[in-house]
């Protein structure tokens, strides 16, 4: 299997690798570089676990090979969480009990993150509109648009802080 | 291989070689092993195939490289082909969006794809690389069966020309199980003309054959007709004639040519609508 | 002293699960790892003629390679938690016969998954086809084919139950509403697919595990048995777990592990991918059922009598479970005198039926929550009023059923007319009435539930004619470390449902700390975590068990203190109680010693304690719920223990052109006694709620007449999303049960088990002018569409 090299940033420090063609970025995040909050759930891009931010936006992880994200900027779970605590996001996650297992929520932070860093007032039904896209067995969503909902209007009332 | 430019992409799709876009139809085919080439080609890093430009005539050129998202929040698109922008928003979801390409779209010419058929509604061309230069191929010869085009292997579609539609009037509507699945059916609508009469239509159905096909005798019930809703149901009536639709897990045939009965009227109903406004 | 307990409080274990720092089983890396794959059978029933790994073990990178024949000959066959009439051997991978789509043959260890999988790709089976069995009443037919000919037929169990006069009470009615509904496969799906690591010792022949099997106790018997080492030589532990809800067992692939694990000489991890997850990890069981019901002209239901199909798939790991755990919830929360009850646990060619969030329960209260919503149109009565004409009242409790369940507390109506009010049932009746008139399909429907707990394993018997396991039980674990901190540890694994932080306010309030103070451990470990053989996350049976145990084991801890207190500060022990992290003499401010004072004198200044008190401060209990009893002379049985109720009221709108059914309005009201953390209890309420909508409208294991499964990924069997399910609206009624240590009950299956039928119903009443009856699910616009051009279609 032939090997591409790659340079990217993430998390915001410079990753350079060797990778097979054909390994995925999520593989790449949790076993090449031990990022294992980024869950897998159905390699092939519907349940939205593996979701993290190219440049910004989300991705599939499990949908996107390592060797193409050269000169890219990936984000996971571990890069949206602040040294020694919680984010706005993940405060908000906690507090209302947006989780149970807690497979999808990386996934969906990742999500909530761009949904918020685009329109910082959705309504409930944007927040859901939003979250589409990532499937989450046990909590049926209520707490988790709860939590957006709350974690945005945190966000309004301090503008100084990240999502 | 990760090409840089077009010359090296071509020059790469020798043989088993699969052009690699946006890979959110790729990827889960090659991760349960249904597809399996050679080699991939990553056309992402070549140069100027991800923009929106307008054309003289009133158009739009769209690079193959363009991103869904970028329809949905693009000026251009909203002002020259909204419906377009329209069709981008039943497409998966957000980080879906994200990825997946308007080339990759026609090239993987899934038949119950929302691109596809806003695409033929709208008249459009592709324009196609190949070793000895390019082509240009309109939509309806692009598709040639079930997820199968006219592109040859050693080929990389590049950019959509749409013509000129700003004055036309046009309508989507399709439904799917849940939202961002690809629609049991649905239909795109372009009407030209003016408040008292329609001079053009083109319907396409999706979800409804092997490949976007366009509704032809209800076309002709619109054209030369005064715009209403009547008349979107009356055309609706003949929508299902010109397509084969088949049965999957999803829905009967019998249910898909209903459906696209249903959502002609809709998708015609509201072009007419816009046309009158 | 209940502080802690009762108290709506975010949970511990999401410091780490919101940050990414939770540790699965695919963030466990063993050193040394290899990673498994397994060769799957292509068709649903076919005979092995021949099958040749060789060139796969040739493979660069393969380490070890396992085929059905080398499996039978390393192991035992895996003995099922319900021994079957003839035993059937059911070895880790199938030797010389296939008997689903999807059923593994072979297994691969190798350096990575993808290496491993291009190992599959060189293995070459020859099968020779054999026809399949899918739809289980033609598999009960003589001339079906067998998937065990040594069995002589398909049907693994079946029996005939009759509690009270039934034939008189059918013979006396003035009515009999007959109708057959059907249950189609669907699963709650973990997000988190089933797996295991296995690692062997060869200096000590023994074995480690890791895996998110939510059923250790039962796993680790079957791991030894099969693997002929003693238990002492096993270990099992479980990380964070990404959801189970019954679906996470299958004591075959950690065999495949362990055995692939000796040969390599190597850990051996196998995860299943999404596609084997759903076409052969487990369904929930389809099946047909027969109802009929016998009435008088009031409404008051008199008998029920039901024949009960159940299709077991290719199930040896628990079959015949889906029939007799419908006992426990067949006459619902209804006073209904006599009951009968056919069973056919059935064999087909499809995957595995098993657990799944209510287990058989869903469907029992479907076929009972349709027959009364057809009840009620045929006598002309509101649907709410004919339930609450038929409901057992709260004087009533405890009240036994005819086939022996013992409904401990609740008052059902009350929990209706809660719902009814919260819903504002008045409002939308009117509302639906001008909607019909502008020509809207607007349906109400009201489904509701007792919803047990607590399987008791002793009703087994009836099936067997003796008794192997029974009762309900598990274990737990409470320590003062000598820092004056808490550790505790449970046998059953959580796998969302937050026990790290309903533990510690268990044992806060026991021990006068505070929730931080205690850390429960994370999953399982038999090294260390106490367990039973009944160990293990499933049957709603933490508020039956679990908490006896934990509080068992805090209670003994506390006593000590109190003891060690009372010693050092020369009182008696009655007077010394403990709050705020220390033991003080009650009415004396200012007296007292620290807990951490305490722990320093119970581990280290030992000659500080009383006389005859051993040092340390550690208490090990197991809770065995006391409802639980051996099956009766005359057939009843408590197969499960203890009963929450709930109503759910849904209200959806129908596209007339399209068929599609919108969800408006979903409402429960449930009632499972204490709420040990009300925040907890609400998220499970949702989220078990949504497993049923999806049943209702979306989910479906669709198999074609050759045994392939035609919805075998997640694109299109389809789980509801953000947008398919409203606002899920909550609310509470607390009658605590008299027969668990701090009265809660369960709550993981009062939204999944009533939610499919409250749909139907409503999508009935939605159609109530073309008078469809809706049999079956999930109702997809296409069948409704289908209804409203043929109200007599039956589909």
């Amino acid at each position: 299997m032939n090997e591409v090299a790659v340079r990217l940033r993430v998390n915001g420090r410079d990753v350079t690798a060797s990778v097979a063609a054909r390994r995925s970025l999520a593989d790449f995040l949790r076993e090449d570089l031990g990022l294992t909050g980024t869950h897998v759930g159905c390699e092939h891009g519907v349940c939205g676990a593996c979701t993290v931010l190219v440049d910004g936006r989300t991705a599939r992880s499990c949908l996107l090979l390592a060797a193409q994200l050269e000169g890219a900027e990936v984000t996971t779970v571990e890069g949206l969480t602040p040294a020694g605590g919680l984010s706005v996001l993940q405060g908000a996650f906690r507090e209302c009990h947006a989780l149970q297992c807690g497979f999808c929520t990386a996934g969906m932070l990742a999500t909530a993150h761009e949904l918020l860093a685009e329109n910082p007032a959705p309504t409930r039904q944007d927040i859901r509109d939003a979250i589409a896209g990532n499937l989450c067995m046990c909590t049926g969503y209520v707490n988790i648009v709860r939590a957006i909902e709350l974690a945005a209007r945190r966000l309004r009332e301090s503008t100084a802080e990240r999502p | 291989m990760r090409a840089r430019s077009l010359d090296e992409a071509l020059a790469s799709l020798d043989g088993d070689g699969k052009i690699l876009a946006g890979g959110q139809s790729l990827v889960p085919m090659l991760n349960m092993r249904l597809v399996r080439p050679a080699r991939l080609v990553d056309i992402n890093a070549v140069p100027g195939l991800d923009a929106v430009r307008a054309r003289p005539d009133g158009g739009l050129d769209v690079g193959a490289l363009v991103r869904h998202t970028d329809l949905l929040t693009s000026p251009l698109v909203q002002a020259r082909a909204p419906l377009l922008a329209a069709a981008a928003a039943h497409v998966g979801h957000r980080a879906i969006r994200n990825r997946g390409t308007v080339g990759g779209s026609l090239a993987h010419a899934d038949p119950a794809a929302e691109l596809p058929a806003a695409l033929l509604a709208l008249d459009a061309g592709v324009v196609v690389a190949g070793r000895a230069g390019h082509r240009r191929l309109p939509l309806a010869e692009l598709f040639v069966g079930l997820l199968t085009t006219a592109l040859a292997p050693d080929e990389i579609l590049t950019g959509i020309e749409i013509p000129e539609a700003r004055a036309a009037g046009w309508g989507f509507a399709e439904l799917a199980r849940r939202a961002g699945d690809f629609a049991i059916a649905g239909v795109a609508a372009v009407v030209r003309g003016g408040p008292d009469r329609c001079t053009g239509a083109r319907l396409v159905a999706f979800g409804a054959d092997d490949r976007p096909v366009r509704l032809r005798a209800a076309e002709d019930a619109i054209v030369g007709r005064a715009p209403s809703a009547e008349l979107a149901a009356r055309a609706a009536v003949e929508a299902p004639r010109d397509c084969r639709p088949s049965s999957d897990v999803h829905a009967s045939a019998e249910y898909r040519a209903h459906l696209v009965r249903v959502l002609a009227e809709d998708a015609v109903r509201d072009a007419v609508g816009r046309l009158a406004a | 002293m209940t502080r802690w307990v009762g108290a709506p409080l975010p949970r511990k274990e999401d410091a780490r699960l919101t940050t990414g720092r939770g540790l699965y089983l695919d963030d466990v890396a063993r050193p040394g790892q290899l990673h498994a794959a397994m060769l799957r059978s292509p068709h649903a029933h076919a005979r092995v003629v021949a099958l040749d790994a060789s060139a796969a073990t040739r493979l660069p990178g393969v380490h070890a390679v396992l085929t059905g024949a080398e499996a039978a000959a390393a192991s035992r066959p895996i003995r099922p938690l319900i021994p079957t009439p003839v035993p059937l051997p059911d070895w880790c991978l199938a030797v010389d016969r296939v008997r689903y789509a999807g059923e593994p043959v072979a297994a691969v260890a190798a350096v990575d998954r993808a290496t491993a999988e291009d190992a599959l790709e060189r293995i070459h089976v020859e099968y020779e086809p054999l026809p399949p069995v899918v739809d289980p009443e033609a598999a009960l037919r003589p001339d079906s084919p067998l998937l065990y000919p040594e069995l002589g037929t398909n049907v693994l169990w079946h029996d005939v139950f009759a509690y009270g006069d039934v034939e008189g009470a059918f013979a006396r009615a003035d009515g009999v509403l007959r109708e057959r509904f059907a249950i189609q496969r669907y699963a709650s799906t973990p997000l988190e697919t089933f797996g295991a690591i296995a690692e062997y010792d060869a200096g000590l022949d023994a074995y480690t595990f890791w895996t998110n099997d939510q059923r250790p106790g039962l796993t680790l018997a079957i791991l030894a048995e099969s693997l002929g080492v003693p238990q002492a030589r096993l270990r099992l532990v479980t990380p964070d777990v990404g959801g189970a809800f019954g679906n996470k067992r299958r004591p075959a692939y950690l065999l495949v592990c362990a055995l692939l694990a000796r040969r390599a000489g190597r850990p051996v991890k196998y995860l299943e991918d999404r596609l084997e997850n759903l076409g052969a990890l487990m369904h929930a069981c389809n099946g047909v059922m027969d109802v009929e019901l016998a009435y008088r002209a009031d409404g008051t239901v008199v008998a029920l009598r039901v024949r009960d199909v159940a299709d077991e798939g290719k199930n040896l790991v628990s079959p015949t479970q889906h029939n007799l755990i419908k006992l426990g919830n067949i006459v619902n929360g209804y006073r209904i005198g006599a009951v009968a009850y056919e069973a056919y646990s059935v064999l087909t060619t499809k995957c595995p039926s098993g657990a799944n969030r209510g287990i058989g329960k869903p469907f029992m209260c479907f076929a009972v929550e349709r027959a009364m919503a057809l009840l009620a149109r045929r006598l002309a009565m509101d649907p709410a009023e004919l339930r609450l004409r038929n409901y057992v009242r709260a004087g009533e409790m405890p009240y036994t059923t005819p086939p022996g369940a013992q409904y401990d507390s609740g008052d059902y109506p009350a929990t209706l007319r809660r719902a009814l009010e919260r819903f504002d049932y008045a409002g939308w009746r009117a509302a639906q009435a001008r909607a019909r008139g502008e020509g809207r399909l607007l349906g109400i429907g009201i489904a509701t539930s007792v919803e047990p707990a607590g399987t008791n394993l002793a009703s087994y018997e009836l099936i067997t004619g003796r008794r192997a396991a029974s009762g309900s039980a598990e274990a737990a674990m409470v320590r003062v470390e000598p820092d004056g901190r808490v550790r505790a540890a449970l046998g059953d694994p959580a796998s969302g449902q937050g026990y790290e932080t309903v533990v510690a306010q268990i044992v806060a309030d026991e021990l006068g700390l505070t929730p931080a103070d205690v850390d429960v451990e994370r999953g399982f470990d038999s090294s260390t975590t106490p367990w039973l053989y009944l160990s293990g996350n499933y049957s709603n049976k933490f508020s039956v068990t679990d908490v006896g145990a934990v509080l068992g084991a805090a209670r003994a801890v506390r006593d000590k203190l109190r003891r060690i207190a009372a010693h050092r500060l020369e009182v008696a022990v009655d007077d010394v109680e403990l709050a705020e992290a220390e033991a003080r003499v009650r009415g004396v401010p200012g007296r007292g010693l620290a807990i951490r004072e305490l722990a320093r004198t119970a581990y280290a200044d030992v000659l500080g304690l009383p006389p005859g008190e051993p040092p340390g401060l550690e208490a090990r209990h197991a809770h065995q719920n006391p409802l639980a009893r051996p099956v009766g002379a005359d057939r009843t049985v408590r197969s499960q223990l203890v009963f929450s109720n709930a109503a759910h009221c849904c209200l959806v709108e129908i596209d007339r052109r399209t068929g599609a059914v919108r969800l408006l309005k979903h409402v429960v009201v449930h009632d499972c006694g204490r709420e040990l953390n009300p925040l907890i209890v609400e998220g499970m309420v949702h989220g078990s709620t949504v497993h049923g909508l999806g049943a209702a409208l979306l989910e479906e294991f669709r198999y074609d007449d050759s045994g392939q499964l035609l919805t075998a990924t997640f694109m299109d069997y389809l789980k509801p999303t953000a947008l398919d399910v409203p606002d899920i609206e909550v609310d509470r009624l607390e009658h605590p049960s008299p027969f668990t240590p701090l009265g809660a009950k369960g709550v993981g299956e009062g939204g999944s088990i009533p939610a499919p039928a409250a749909v139907a119903n409503a999508v009935e009443d939605a159609l109530a002018e073309l008078g469809v009856t809706v049999r079956s699910l999930p109702l997809t616009p296409e069948r409704v569409w289908r209804w409203l051009q043929n109200p007599e279609e039956v589909r």
